[in-house]
């Protein structure tokens, strides 16, 4: 499984982004960047990836930080897979 | 394929209705009550539903959708709903089928509508048929992923951090509490947060559907377990995958074909012994 291509995946799906997510780097800003991305599309984002993954995110885990760019939620992902 | 909606007067105020009908010298197949999520997962998805009844009454299937207590048109605010009082919308909604049809009954529910027809369906006398679309298996997770949403709008603004706790120290001193924009009741929270998709024991048949992303769509870990189980214990019960897109939550509003097609085929073909 490529991690980074799931979560490209499920950003664009979630955001309804239409194949634009496929051309964002690790650098590209995500949380204030992306108007798709408001509070209720950050909590369909969590739990996408708790689905597609198969992890569980505790509350305190998430803040900011986690969304600041694609990179930052790669490795956030690859931090709770362990890899 | 004819459509109506009217309000059903209930306990407490009305409830608002669709109901959609075949036409009448066609035999009726089934008659299906829909029960909706709720939060934006409603309004999200208040297309899919449509266009699942139609095809539904299109092929002979007689489906009425009912807005929950304050929900949608019907009577009441959103804080004003508790679980109990969901539960005795879908029984309103089933014994109005029911007095004018005696077809094979189906309760039908999207997310957080599987835990209510599941339940309900478990309080009712004679055999019920479940449809569910992609359902919550456990209403305590899904409580905690809706409370999420204002961990999310704060986080948005500032850090976001112990807004959890302070939400669910509200609710336990019975405060209701407000969640983009949704006046979430203690007894609501609570009624949510007990409820589990447990085997109904008064089920016919369970269809279970769910809605992947991927190309090759399979069924969940979590689906696949309890589907195991309830069939272990004698219950018909089919688990079926389809692609397309997470249509209660995506931002723009999304359709799945791929799901209505195979709704239609769950309540037709019976599961191959």
């Amino acid at each position: 499984m490529n991690i980074k291509d799931e979560v490209v995946a499920v950003l664009d799906e979630v955001l309804s982004l239409k194949g634009r997510a496929s051309t964002f780097s690790p650098e590209t800003p995500l949380l204030g960047a992306i108007p798709e991305l408001d509070s209720m599309a950050v909590v369909a984002l969590i739990t996408s990836l708790e689905e597609r993954f198969g992890f569980v995110v505790d509350d305190d885990e998430i803040d900011g930080t986690v969304f600041a760019s694609l990179g930052a939620l790669l490795d956030f992902v690859h931090g709770k897979l362990g890899v | 394929m004819r459509h109506e909606a009217f309000f059903l007067p209930s306990t407490v105020g009305q409830r608002l209705v669709l109901l959609y009908s075949p036409e009448p010298a066609e035999k009726l197949r089934g008659a299906v009550v829909y029960v909706h999520p709720f939060g934006e997962e409603l309004n999200k998805s208040r297309r899919m539903a449509a266009l699942q009844a139609r095809a539904m009454a299109s092929a002979g299937y007689m489906v009425l959708q009912i807005d929950l207590l304050g929900c949608g048109d019907s009577s009441g605010d959103f804080g004003d709903a508790t679980w109990e009082a969901w539960l005795a919308d879908v029984k309103l909604a089933s014994a109005w089928l029911q007095e004018r049809t005696t077809a094979a009954l189906w309760l039908w529910g999207l997310r957080s509508g599987c835990l209510l027809v599941n339940e309900a369906a478990h309080r009712m006398q004679g055999p019920v048929n479940l449809l569910f679309w992609q359902p919550v298996v456990s209403g305590k997770q899904f409580l905690q992923q809706f409370l999420r949403l204002k961990v999310a709008s704060e986080m948005l603004a500032s850090d976001g951090k112990g807004v959890m706790e302070r939400l669910r120290g509200q609710l336990r001193q019975g405060e209701a509490i407000e969640i983009a924009g949704y006046l979430l009741a203690p007894a609501l929270a609570q009624g949510l947060e007990q409820a589990d998709l447990l085997l109904p024991h008064r089920s016919g048949r369970v269809e279970w559907i769910e809605i992947s992303g991927r190309a090759d769509a399979s069924l969940s870990l979590a689906a696949t377990a309890r589907l195991t189980q309830w069939q272990a214990a004698g219950q018909e019960a089919r688990g079926t995958a389809v692609s397309g897109p997470a249509f209660w939550q995506t931002t723009e509003i999304s359709e799945c074909p791929a799901l209505l097609e195979a709704s239609l085929r769950a309540l037709s073909e019976e599961v191959p012994a």
